[in-house]
């Protein structure tokens, strides 16, 4: 050998000690893991995790290529490495030659290190796979024998009337009633010329001895989604207005792995091709359930390890029977009947601790957030900013609840004043040589038919109750000359308009590109509410980017800054037609138009 | 807060004021922001502004010799009086000060240029 090429070897190992060093350096500050010198069956990965693309099944298909067999693997979220733990020492001796300075799992094709260390970080929680089943989760394998499964796909199949259609990433097929995606409901008074293929009978009599606990014991609905490899379905509870307990699924063509998800619990559940998975009580109403869109899925081998096995096309048949009313399941998180219902003595506690809540959870949090608020509302709705251009020269508009002043500059030949109850946003609009002053919407100072146009912008749904918000309406069409029209926009409830999302809605980037669903993201905004102390009246608190599920909520504000501290709005978000028949109250005015704008209800009145 | 601002504010929100204008001005720190003269607009704003209380806050300002006591007839062809107004309105900025409601005497402070309006909740 050359001399060259023997001082190139050593470099090679030098680098790689060098490299090895510093990341456990990083994996022991980070999660207090520490390196061991002789073999575990803990090995660390030092060099490539989630962070720089590495999957569980590369990793796992990488290991399987040593001989060595492993029985867990833990990826870290956001951490350039992750770690395994194999069956015997034996194994973990295996991998870790095999794959030390040797797989060329990382970026780019770059090879990996290991480490053998004395134990799994806490941060890595405990296996996906061996937890207990989320109760009411029974998975009956080889439920339907492979000729049942061929009689079933043709008569499927076959049915040429049954209503399909082609999601995002998948095919569907309804059978009985039609799910509607947009809504997540079905439409009881509308019944398919299809119902569910009588081909599916013999299934029945196989779950007797489950059945007499269920609210049924033979469905009307069933849903045939084809999944082809990498394709998958966002996790979701079924509506659950929509159907009854429990709700069962019965698998074809392939296995694959089904994620469960509470909160921060999650198991993974592997369903057999010929399986049926039954999901009742908790795990019907409480869990959410999705496939991840993926080829491969990473599943456990009977002796306890993990291998990875390729998905093939897969048909399921969801089986569901109609609810026809509202639920009154004991899980209300996920319950949209529950979560709609405005408890009768919120609204006399409301106007009751008005003054105080719009204190605590409007005027102290919008002088708190003032400047980084105001960055995110700079560019005026087009709708608005049209209303102002239909002012002569020198009218006279006043801005109620300006904020930053946004508006206030958009129509340059009206003399356009501004008034908020914030300081905090007033002193920006200030820096921009603006017409402020600082007051109250329910008293508004100024003379009254002074005003030739009014525009109030999202403001009055912060008040409590429903006399505040008609006092606010009543100060516009007092300060309004007769002719002066007045336009004020409110948050509605509904943010979805003929199928299309608000622009608020849209903002949901992960929902919208189904990397999650706003079940989940709500799930996840109860718990973490669940850990702060709370000292006021008992609302909802909204989960940012979804639907809204009651009338009267906190909406959360989340700071920019290292803290990212959690400030609490209320928010009295307005139904269909509810703004009108306030408007409907103002003596001397006359209501104009009303218009839905990007999840708003708005009108235009005008004084007599 | 610009003297044009001024003219429109009013306490007759507090409990018991009939009128609560014109408001009484006091001026503690002014500037001076020269801003573009537009004839047309000053005079088409004229009519919806009060009088007594451009004329009040002029004496405030100290350019009582600008402005007449009583409103000219026609003002249009008037195009110093125009640019006078423009200046008294749109050009005098108060950054520090009060308003007092002439029926109670409540104080409203100016402070940084913002009039603060407010009422406590026990006063409307």
């Amino acid at each position: 050998m050359h001399v060259e090429q023997q001082q190139q070897i050593v470099n090679n190992a030098k680098k790689a000690e060098k490299k090895r060093r510093r990341c456990l350096a990083i994996i022991k500050s980070d999660c207090d893991v520490s390196p061991s010198d002789t073999p575990t069956v803990y090995l660390a990965i030092l060099n490539v995790g989630l962070s720089n693309g590495l999957t569980e099944e590369r990793l796992l298909e990488a290991a399987a290529q040593t001989g060595g067999s492993v029985s867990e693997v833990a990826m870290l979220a956001g951490k350039s490495y992750c770690f395994l733990v194999c069956s015997t020492l034996e194994d973990s001796k295996l991998v870790f030659t095999g794959m030390h300075n040797v797989a060329t799992i990382g970026q780019l094709g770059a090879v990996a290190y290991l480490s053998y260390v004395q134990a799994l970080p806490a941060l890595a929680g405990k296996s996906k796979w061996n937890k207990p089943l989320p109760s009411g989760l029974i998975v009956l394998p080889d439920f339907v024998s492979e000729a049942e499964e061929e009689t079933l796909l043709k008569s499927i199949a076959d049915d040429c009337r049954s209503h399909e259609g082609t999601l995002k990433h998948r095919h569907v097929k309804h059978f009985g009633y039609e799910f509607l995606y947009g809504s997540n409901n079905v439409d009881p008074t509308r019944p398919l010329d299809q119902p569910v293929p009588p081909a599916c009978d013999f299934l029945w009599p196989r779950v007797e001895n489950f059945s007499s606990s269920w609210d049924w014991s033979k469905p009307d609905q069933l849903t045939v989604n084809e999944y082809e490899p990498g394709h998958g379905i966002p996790p979701h509870v079924d509506t659950h207005s929509a159907f009854l307990d429990p709700i069962l699924s019965l698998s074809l063509q392939s296995d694959v792995v089904m994620d469960f998800r509470r909160g921060d619990s999650q198991v993974q559940v592997k369903l057999p091709r010929r399986s049926l998975l039954i999901m009742s009580g908790e795990a019907r109403y409480d869990w959410t359930h999705g496939i991840k869109p993926k080829h491969i899925d990473v599943v456990p081998t009977p002796t306890g390890s993990l291998t990875t096995q390729v998905r093939s096309k897969r048909t399921s048949l969801t089986f569901r029977r109609l609810r026809r009313g509202n639920c009154n399941c004991s899980y209300p998180t996920l319950c949209d009947s529950q979560q709609s219902k405005v408890p009768q003595e919120l609204s006399t506690t409301l106007a009751d601790q008005a003054v105080s809540l719009e204190q605590q959870n409007v005027h102290e949090v919008y002088d708190k957030i003032a400047n980084h608020f105001s960055e995110t509302r700079h560019t005026p709705w087009p709708q608005v900013a049209q209303f102002l251009d239909g002012f002569d020269t020198a009218s006279v508009v006043l801005d109620v609840g300006c904020g930053n002043g946004k508006y206030l500059g958009c129509n340059a030949h009206v003399l356009a004043i501004g008034c908020d109850r914030s300081q905090g946003l007033l002193a920006v609009g200030r820096q921009r040589g603006q017409h402020l002053f600082r007051c109250d919407c329910l008293n508004v100072p100024v003379r009254s038919s002074s005003i030739d146009g009014c525009i109030s912008i999202a403001v009055i749904h912060h008040l409590a109750s429903a006399e505040r918000r008609l006092g606010a309406l009543r100060e516009m069409a007092r300060v309004l000359r007769p002719g002066g029209r007045a336009l004020v926009y409110v948050w509605a409830k509904e943010q979805r308009r003929n199928d299309k999302k608000s622009a608020y809605l849209r903002q949901n980037k992960a929902v919208n590109k189904e990397r999650t669903t706003e079940q989940v993201q709500r799930q996840k905004q109860q718990q973490q509410m669940e850990k702060q102390p709370r000292d006021h009246v008992a609302l909802p608190v909204h989960t940012n980017r979804t639907e809204f599920q009651q009338q009267d909520v906190l909406v959360p504000w989340k700071t920019k800054d290292e803290q990212r501290t959690t400030f609490l709005r209320y928010y009295h978000v307005f139904e269909e037609q509810e703004l009108e028949k306030l408007v409907a109250q103002l003596p001397d005015v006359e209501l104009k138009r009303s218009y839905y704008d990007q999840g708003n209800h708005c009108v235009i009145f005008e004084r007599k | 807060m610009k003297l044009s601002t001024y003219n429109f504010l009013t306490s007759m929100a507090i409990k018991g004021v009939k009128v609560g204008f014109p408001l009484k001005l006091t001026i503690s720190k002014k500037e001076l922001v020269e801003t573009e003269f537009n004839p047309t607009f000053v005079e088409r704003l004229l009519p919806k502004l009060d009088w007594s209380a451009v004329y009040g806050a002029a004496q405030v300002a100290e350019l009582a010799e600008d402005i007449p006591a009583v409103q000219p007839e026609s003002i249009a062809d008037n195009e110093e009086l125009l640019q006078k107004l423009h200046h008294l309105l749109f050009e005098i900025d108060v950054l520090e000060g009060q308003l007092e409601c002439p029926e109670t005497g409540r104080i409203f402070p100016i402070t940084d240029g913002i009039p603060n309006m407010l009422l406590n909740e026990d006063e409307v």
